[in-house]
C-alpha cells in the first residue's frame, strides 16, 4: 500500500473508532502510530514521534489560555453575572412578540464575551430563561431552540476554547484570533435576533407568548450594578489583547482574578464552589490538552503520508473553484458535527485542508472563524448535538423531550448556515479588527 | 484473596489519582497568581518576574498530566459515545464487552507514552539538561519528564483496573457544568 492509500484508511479507521465510541484522544493517537509503523516499516520510528509529540505538544506558552479563560467563566456563571445581564435585556425588550428570546440571545452575546464554552452558556441559560419564556406561554420549541441556538455564541466571541484550539493547529496568534471573533459574534446574533422578529411576524405559533403590560422598570443604579461588572471584565480581557497591554495568556490570568473578585464582592462564592471551579478547570484542561496531543501525532502522521498535499492536489488540478472547495468543506463539516464534538472536528479536519488554504493565499484567520462557525452547526443538529443534550438535562421537565430541542434548534442552525455563507463571502468582517 | 487484592489496587490507584490532581488543580491556582504579580510588576513596577515564560510552560504540563490520572478515573476523557448508549439499551453484556476493548485499547496507548518517557526522565535526570534562558531562569527537563512518565503510567493502571472490573457508567453527555448551580442573583 502507498503511504496516501494508508493515510486515507486512517481518516476512515479513526472517524469509525469515534463513532464506536473510542475515546478520541486514543482514537487518533493509536491509529496515527499503527499507520506510521505500517507506512515506514519500523515501529521504533512510531514511538519517537509519539515521543515527541508528547513531550513537545504539552509544553506551549499559549495554551496556559485554556484553563484560566476556563477558571475564569466557571467563576463569573457561579457569581451569577449572565442572571443579571438577563434580567436587564429582558426589561429592554418585553414589549415585543418574541422579545424575551430576543433578550436571551442579546444576553448570550454579552455571556460569551466573559466564557468560553457553549456549555455553560447552555446550561445557565436553561435554568434562568426556558422557565420564564414558558410561564410567559411561549412555544416550548421556541424556547429551548432560543437557548440552544444562542449557546453557540459562547464558542465563537472571544475568549473562546474553540479559537485558541484553531490558533494552535494554524499556529495562528490567539490574540488575533480572539479579535477576529468579535464581528462575526456580534453578526450572528443580531442575525438571532431579526430571525426571532421574523418568525414572532411570519409564525407567530411557533414563536407562541404574550407581551406583558405590567411596567416593573428598575432603576438606573440597578441596572449599572447588573452590568458594570460584565462590562468591566469584557473590557479589561478584550481590551487588554486588542491594546497589546497584555498577551491572552495575561488577560485570562488577570481576567480570572477580577471575576473571583467580584464573586467575593456579591458573596456568591463559598470556599466550596471556589475549589470545585478549580477541579472542573483542571478536568477540562487535561481533557483538551490531552486531546491536542493526540491531534498533534495525527497532523504528523497526515503529513508523512502526504494527504494534505495530495488534496490540494486534486482540487487545485480539478480546478474546482473557490466555492466549491468551500462548499466540499462546509459539508465536511457538517456531516462530522453529527457526531463529533467541536473541538474534535477542528484538530481533524483543519490540518488536513491548511496547505490548500494556504496555496490559495487565503487568510488562515478567516479560515478559523468559517472553521469554527461551521463546526458548530454540529451542535446543534441531531444526533449528537452537544448543546441540545445539555440543554435537556439541565432542563428536568419530561413535558419537553430531546426531539422537542432539536426542532426548536433547527431554525437556529439554518440561520447559522446564512451567516456562514455571509462570513466566507466578506472576510473582511473577521479580519477588519486585527 | 485476587479480588481484596484487586480493592486493594484499585484504592491505591484511585488515591493517587486524587493526590495528583489535587497538585494539579494547585497549580491552576499557581498559574493565576503568577501571572497576575507578573501584570502588575511589569507595568506598575517595571520589573517583570524573571522566567514567567518557562514557569507557564512548565505549570502547562503539569496541569495536563498530574490530572489525566484522575479524568480517567471519573470518565471525563472525551468521547462521543451515543452509539454505545443506544447499544447499551439492546444489547448490555455486548457493550460491555465494547467498552472492555475500548479500555484495553486505551492502557495499551497509555503504557506505551509511559514506557518511551520513563527513559528520557532516566536521561534528564543523568545528565541534568535544563531549559530556558542561561543566567536567568532555567528549569530542569527531569520534573517535566517524571511527570508526563508517572501521569501515563497512572493512567494506564487506572485503564487496566477499568478492563478488569468493567466500571464504566454509561451516561448521556460529559459535563458536569450542567449540575453546577447559578449563584444567588444578587
Amino acid at each position: 500500500m502507498t503511504p496516501i492509500e494508508i493515510g486515507l484508511i486512517s481518516v476512515v479507521a479513526i472517524v469509525f473508532l469515534i463513532y464506536s465510541g473510542v475515546y478520541i484522544p486514543i482514537a487518533l493517537g493509536m491509529v496515527s502510530l499503527v499507520s506510521i509503523w505500517l507506512m515506514r516499516d519500523n515501529f521504533t520510528l512510531s514511538l519517537n514521534l509519539l515521543k515527541i509529540a508528547v513531550g513537545d505538544s504539552a509544553m506551549v506558552y499559549s495554551f496556559a489560555t485554556i484553563p484560566l479563560f476556563t477558571f475564569m467563566g466557571l467563576i463569573v456563571a457561579k457569581a451569577g453575572l449572565g442572571r443579571d445581564i438577563y434580567e436587564v435585556m429582558t426589561m429592554r425588550f418585553r414589549r415585543v412578540k418574541g422579545g424575551i428570546g430576543m433578550a436571551t440571545v442579546g444576553a448570550n452575546a454579552v455571556f460569551a464575551a466573559v466564557t468560553g464554552s457553549s456549555i455553560a452558556s447552555a446550561s445557565v441559560f436553561t435554568k434562568v430563561s426556558v422557565p420564564q419564556m414558558i410561564a410567559q406561554d411561549y412555544n416550548p420549541r421556541f424556547a429551548v431552540g432560543v437557548v440552544a441556538g444562542s449557546s453557540v455564541l459562547g464558542m465563537i466571541i472571544p475568549p473562546s476554547a474553540m479559537l485558541i484550539i484553531y490558533s494552535f493547529v494554524a499556529e495562528q496568534s490567539v490574540g488575533d484570533m480572539f479579535l477576529a471573533g468579535v464581528i462575526p459574534g456580534i453578526l450572528l446574533a443580531i442575525a438571532y435576533v431579526g430571525a426571532i422578529w421574523f418568525m414572532g411576524r411570519y409564525t407567530p405559533s411557533f414563536v407562541g407568548g404574550r407581551t406583558v403590560h405590567d411596567t416593573e422598570w428598575m432603576s438606573k443604579r440597578e441596572v449599572a450594578s447588573k452590568t458594570l461588572p460584565t462590562v468591566g471584565l469584557i473590557a479589561i480581557v478584550l481590551g487588554g489583547i486588542y491594546t497589546g497591554w497584555m498577551t491572552a495568556v495575561e488577560a485570562g490570568a488577570t481576567g480570572s482574578l477580577v471575576a473571583l473578585v467580584i464573586a467575593l464582592v456579591r458573596r456568591s462564592m463559598t470556599l466550596k464552589g471556589f475549589w470545585d471551579a478549580l477541579l472542573e478547570t483542571g478536568h477540562i484542561t487535561a481533557a483538551i490538552l490531552f486531546l491536542i496531543t493526540a491531534a498533534s501525532i495525527y497532523s504528523r502522521m497526515l503529513g508523512l503520508a502526504g494527504l494534505p498535499n495530495q488534496l490540494q492536489d486534486l482540487l487545485a488540478g480539478n480546478s474546482a473553484s473557490f466555492w466549491t472547495i468551500m462548499l466540499l468543506y462546509i459539508l465536511l463539516m457538517i456531516f462530522l458535527g453529527t457526531i463529533l464534538d467541536t473541538a474534535s472536528i477542528i484538530l481533524i479536519v483543519v490540518p488536513l485542508f491548511l496547505p490548500l488554504v494556504i496555496a490559495m493565499d487565503m487568510s488562515l484567520v478567516w479560515f478559523g472563524i468559517i472553521t469554527v462557525v461551521g463546526a458548530e452547526i454540529g451542535l446543534l443538529t441531531p444526533p449528537l448535538g452537544i448543546s441540545c443534550f445539555v440543554i435537556k438535562s439541565t432542563l428536568n421537565d419530561d413535558s419537553i423531550s430531546l426531539k422537542d430541542v432539536f426542532m426548536g434548534a433547527l431554525p437556529f442552525a439554518f440561520v447559522m448556515l446564512i451567516v456562514l455563507f455571509i462570513l466566507i463571502e466578506f472576510p473582511i468582517l473577521s479580519t477588519a479588527l486585527l | 484473596m485476587l479480588k481484596s487484592a484487586l480493592a486493594g489496587l484499585s484504592r491505591v490507584a484511585n488515591t493517587l489519582a486524587i493526590t495528583a490532581n489535587v497538585a494539579g488543580t494547585c497549580t491552576v491556582l499557581a498559574l493565576v497568581v503568577i501571572l497576575n504579580v507578573d501584570v502588575v510588576a511589569r507595568s506598575v513596577f517595571n520589573s517583570p518576574i524573571p522566567g514567567t515564560y518557562e514557569i507557564v510552560q512548565l505549570a502547562v504540563v503539569m496541569i495536563v498530566f498530574l490530572q489525566l490520572a484522575d479524568v480517567v478515573r471519573v470518565d471525563r476523557l472525551t468521547r462521543s459515545d451515543g452509539f454505545l448508549n443506544l447499544l447499551h439499551s439492546r444489547r448490555p453484556r455486548l457493550t460491555s464487552g465494547l467498552r472492555r476493548i475500548i479500555n484495553a485499547i486505551s492502557a495499551i496507548f497509555m503504557g506505551l507514552i509511559a514506557y518511551i518517557m520513563f527513559p528520557e526522565f532516566i536521561k534528564m535526570w543523568g545528565t541534568q539538561d535544563f531549559f530556558g534562558v542561561p543566567g536567568v531562569f532555567t528549569v530542569p527537563w527531569w520534573p517535566v519528564k517524571l511527570v508526563i512518565a508517572s501521569g501515563s503510567a497512572l493512567a494506564c493502571l487506572i485503564f487496566v483496573l477499568k478492563v478488569i472490573t468493567a466500571q464504566d457508567r454509561p451516561q448521556l453527555i460529559r459535563a458536569p457544568e450542567h449540575d453546577m448551580p447559578e449563584g444567588p442573583s444578587k
